[in-house]
C-alpha cells in the first residue's frame, strides 16, 4: 500500500439482481431482496422494485442509496406530471425521463442500473433498460446486476430462442405466456441464487397487465397480491400485481 | 485496528485496514497529518466511537452502544453516551466519528424543539426520524463532505409497531429485526440472528436483555476499540429508557497460561 | 490485462446417465483480436477420458504433451489404463509441482470408471485444488454465463443425446455473452461405447 492520498468514495455496491420479460400484454418485473455490502447481509428484505404508476414498474440495482433517491425523485416528477396534466405518463414518456434525469447527473452519476417495465400506450408490454449515465433502449428482456452474467445467457436462450431451431415451416414464438415467463423467473433466480452469493432470501416478483386483459391466468399463482394504485383506468384499467417467494438464505 | 507501538494515540485511519489485517512492514498510513492544512471536511473520523447493537422484541427495541470514545487505539474519553433520545418513542445509536454524532445530536434536538413549537399534536416517530437521517447522511455524501456515522435508529411507531433501521456515512439504509455497525457486524450480528431468526413469536424483554448482554460481552472480548461499560436503550409504548452503564462479568484466568496474553514478559 | 484473458476460450463438462460430455469453443486470440477459429481445447487421454484446458494457449498446447507424457509413464509403469479419477490427481499434482509460478490453465477432466461406466468430471484451478463435481464444471472467460445457463438447463441422469443437446445450448449460449470466447464449439459424448465428437454450427461474430 503506497503512501498516496486516499479520499472519501461516496459509492458502494450492495449486490442483488433484476430482471424484466415482456409479454404480449402484460410485463413482468423481479428482484431478489438480499441487499449486502461485501461479505455482510446486511438485510434479507430490502425492495429493489418499485411502484410507479398503474402501468409502470422500476427495478432499481447497485448503489442502493442511489437507488432509493432516484426512485423517490422519479416518483416525484411523476406526481407533479399527474398534477399538471391530470393523466399518468406514458411508459415512453417515463423511460425519457429516466434518461434525463439519469444523464443530468452525468459527471456524478447515480451508480445504478434501472430497469422500467410495464405497459405502453398501445396496449404492448415492455421493458425498458438503462445504464448508469441514461443510455436505454426497449428490449423484450434484461437482467440487471450481480447476477447479470448468469441469467442473461440463459434468457437469451429461453426467450429470444437464441441458438434454438424453430419448428419446421413455423417461427419462434414472438411473446411467451404468463405462467411459462413466471417460471423463467423463478428458475433464472433460484439458478443465481446457488451460483451467485450476493443473490438470495427473497423474491419479489411484480404482474403489470395490460387494461381489458382477461386475467384468468393469475389465479394458478400462489400469493399473488393486488398492488393498490390510483386506478385511473378503472376496472378495466392496467393493473400491477406482485408475488413474493423465498429464496435460499445461504 | 492498528496495534503497532509506532501508531499509539494516533488517530486511526479507518478507511484502510480497519481491523489490522496487514503485517507491520506493509502497513498502511495516511500520507500526511490529518491536521497539516486544517480540517476543512471530514476525511477521515478522528475521535471515533465502535459498535452499535439493536434488535426488535414484543412491544419494543433495544439498542446497545458502550461508553468509549477512542482517539485512534487511545482510549481518550470513557464516560460517552452514544445512544441518544429523540422525542419520545426513538433512540439513535451512533458509531464512528464522535464530533459528527454531537452535530446529528445537535440538528436531531432542534428538529424535535421547531416541531414542538408548531403545537399541532404531532410528534416525530421513528419512521420520521429514520428519514429525516437519511436525507441528511446522503445530502452530506452526495456533498463529498460526509458525517463520519453509522447510526442505528430504534423506536415504536405510532401504531404500537417496532421499528429498526441503519443509516451511513454513505446514505446506505436498512431496516432489519436485528442490526450491528461496525465489528459488531462480525461478532454480535451472527449471535442476534441466531436469536431472532426462524422464531415465530417475537423475543421477550427478558430473552432480549439476555441476547444484548451476551453480545455486548462477546464484542468487549474480541473488539479491542470497546469499553466494559455499556448502556442500554429501551423504546417501548410507554416511552424511552436509557439504563445506567452497565458491566459485563469477564473471565481472564485462562489468559494467565497463554504467551501474548499474560503477563510474561519472555 | 489479465494473463487469464490473454487468448480468451472456455471449457465445460457435464455428467449424465452413464454418459459424460466436454465441450469447448473454438477461438484463439490475442486479447480482442481473433487469430484463429480453430483451436480445440479438449485431447483425449485415454479411450473413456478427455481433458480441456481454458486459459493461456501455450499452457494449454504444453500441458497437452505434458499430460501425454505422464500418462504413457503411467500406463507402461502400471501396465493398465489411467482411471478418470487418478488422472484428476495427476493433473492436480502436476500443476502444484508449479504452486509458486503456475501453468495459466484452468483444466476440466470428463471420463467414464472402467468397468463400472461411473461418470466422472472434475475440474481444477489454476494451482490443481480439485472440484469434484456431481453435475457440470466449467473453466475459462464465459465461466459465470456457464455457471448461470448450466444451473438452470441441467438436470440429473441425461441420455447421451438429451446430454449432448444440453452442454451445446449451455455453451452457445454463454460464449454468445463473452467477447473473448466462441466462434464455432466442438462437444464430446463419452459413452461406455465410443466417444461422439460434434463440431457446432454456431455464431461467429
Amino acid at each position: 500500500m503506497s503512501a498516496q492520498e486516499r479520499r472519501f468514495n461516496p459509492y458502494t455496491e450492495n449486490g442483488g439482481t433484476i430482471l424484466a420479460i415482456a409479454g404480449q400484454d402484460f410485463t413482468v418485473i423481479a428482484g431478489d431482496t438480499r441487499q449486502s455490502e461485501g461479505y455482510n447481509i446486511q438485510t434479507r428484505y430490502a425492495p429493489k422494485v418499485f411502484r410507479l404508476t398503474d402501468k409502470a414498474v422500476l427495478a432499481v440495482n447497485g448503489f442502493a442509496a442511489d437507488g432509493n433517491m432516484f426512485v423517490q425523485k422519479v416518483q416525484q416528477r411523476l406526481e407533479w406530471y399527474q398534477h399538471a396534466h391530470n393523466k399518468e405518463m406514458p411508459l415512453r414518456a417515463i423511460a425519457r425521463l429516466i434518461q434525463t434525469m439519469l444523464y443530468a447527473k452525468r459527471f456524478f452519476p447515480y451508480y445504478v442500473y434501472n430497469i422500467l417495465g410495464g405497459i405502453e400506450d398501445d396496449g404492448s408490454g415492455a421493458v425498458y433498460s438503462f445504464d448508469p449515465v441514461g443510455s436505454y433502449e426497449r428490449e423484450a428482456c434484461r437482467a440487471a446486476g450481480a447476477a447479470q452474467s448468469l441469467v442473461q445467457p440463459f434468457l437469451d436462450n429461453q426467450i429470444y430462442f437464441k441458438n434454438q431451431l424453430p419448428p419446421s415451416g413455423g417461427a419462434h414464438p414472438k411473446h411467451l405466456p404468463l405462467k411459462e415467463v413466471l417460471s423463467l423467473v423463478i428458475d433464472s433466480f433460484t439458478g443465481a441464487t446457488e451460483r451467485h452469493i450476493e443473490v438470495g432470501d427473497g423474491l419479489e416478483i411484480y404482474i403489470v397487465t395490460a387494461s381489458k386483459r382477461p386475467n384468468a391466468d393469475l389465479e394458478a399463482i400462489a400469493n399473488l397480491k393486488q398492488v393498490p394504485g390510483g386506478f385511473i383506468g378503472g376496472e378495466d384499467g392496467e393493473k400491477i400485481y406482485v408475488v413474493r417467494r423465498e429464496l435460499k438464505k445461504d | 485496528m492498528d496495534h503497532h507501538p509506532t501508531n499509539w494515540g494516533r488517530p486511526r485511519d479507518d478507511r484502510v485496514d480497519p481491523y489490522g489485517t496487514f503485517p507491520i512492514h506493509a502497513r498502511p498510513r495516511p500520507a500526511k497529518d490529518v491536521f497539516a492544512d486544517g480540517v476543512q471536511r471530514t476525511q477521515q473520523p478522528i475521535v471515533t466511537g465502535t459498535s452499535v447493537i439493536g434488535l426488535k422484541y414484543s412491544g419494543g427495541v433495544m439498542l446497545a452502544a458502550d461508553n468509549l470514545a477512542s482517539y485512534g487505539s487511545l482510549a481518550r474519553y470513557k464516560d460517552v453516551q452514544r445512544l441518544h433520545p429523540v422525542g419520545t418513542s426513538t433512540v439513535v445509536g451512533a458509531g464512528g466519528d464522535m464530533s459528527d454524532f454531537q452535530h446529528l445530536q445537535h440538528m436531531l434536538d432542534s428538529l424535535v424543539t421547531e416541531e414542538f413549537t408548531y403545537d399541532d399534536g404531532n410528534k416525530l416517530g421513528p419512521t420520521e426520524i429514520y428519514e429525516y437521517l437519511s436525507r441528511v447522511m446522503y445530502g452530506r455524501r452526495s456533498k463529498m463532505d460526509p458525517l463520519w456515522n453509522a447510526l442505528v435508529v430504534g423506536g415504536v411507531k405510532p401504531n404500537g409497531e417496532s421499528f429498526l433501521g441503519y443509516v451511513d456515512l454513505l446514505g446506505t439504509t436498512y431496516q432489519s429485526p436485528t442490526i450491528a455497525t461496525g465489528f459488531g457486524a462480525y461478532i454480535a450480528q451472527p449471535l442476534l440472528r441466531n436469536a431472532v431468526d426462524e422464531r415465530p413469536d417475537p423475543l421477550s424483554e427478558e430473552e432480549a436483555v439476555k441476547v444484548i448482554q451476551q453480545c455486548m460481552k462477546a464484542l468487549f472480548y474480541r473488539d479491542a476499540r470497546s469499553l466494559n461499560k455499556y448502556q442500554i436503550a429501551k423504546v417501548t409504548s410507554e416511552g424511552v429508557t436509557i439504563s445506567d452503564p452497565l458491566e459485563a462479568p469477564t473471565v481472564w484466568g485462562f489468559a494467565e497460561g497463554i504467551r501474548g496474553y499474560g503477563a510474561q514478559t519472555q | 490485462m489479465s494473463i487469464m484473458e490473454y487468448n480468451g476460450g472456455s471449457v465445460v463438462a457435464m455428467a449424465g446417465k452413464d454418459c459424460v460430455a466436454i465441450a469447448s469453443d473454438l477461438r484463439l486470440g490475442n486479447q480482442a483480436l481473433t487469430i484463429a477459429t480453430n483451436f480445440e481445447k479438449v485431447f483425449p487421454v485415454t479411450e473413456r477420458i478427455m481433458l480441456g484446458m481454458a486459459g493461456l494457449a501455450t499452457d494449454v498446447l504444453t500441458l497437452r504433451d505434458r499430460f501425454r507424457f505422464r500418462v504413457n509413464m503411467y500406463t507402461i509403469k502400471e501396465e493398465r489404463e489411467i482411471e478418470p479419477e487418478t488422472f484428476a490427481h495427476l493433473v492436480s499434482s502436476t500443476l502444484y509441482e508449479r504452486r509458486f509460478g503456475p501453468y495459466f490453465i484452468e483444466p476440466v477432466i470428463a471420463g467414464l470408471g472402467k468397468g463400472t461406466n461411473k461418470p466422472f468430471i472434475a475440474s481444477t484451478d489454476v494451482i490443481g485444488c480439485i472440484n469434484f463435481a456431481k453435475d457440470f464444471v466449467v473453466a475459462g472467460t464465459a465461466t459465470d454465463k456457464l455457471f448461470g445457463v448450466a444451473e438452470s438447463l441441467w438436470e440429473p441422469d441425461l441420455e447421451p443425446e438429451d446430454l449432448f443437446e444440453t452442454i451445446s445450448q449451455t455453451l452457445m449460449n454463454a460464449v454468445d455473452r463473452d467477447a473473448f470466447s466462441g466462434w464455432g464449439a466442438v462437444v464430446h459424448i463419452i459413452t461406455p461405447e465410443k466417444v461422439i465428437t460434434r463440431h457446432l454450427k454456431a455464431r461467429m461474430d
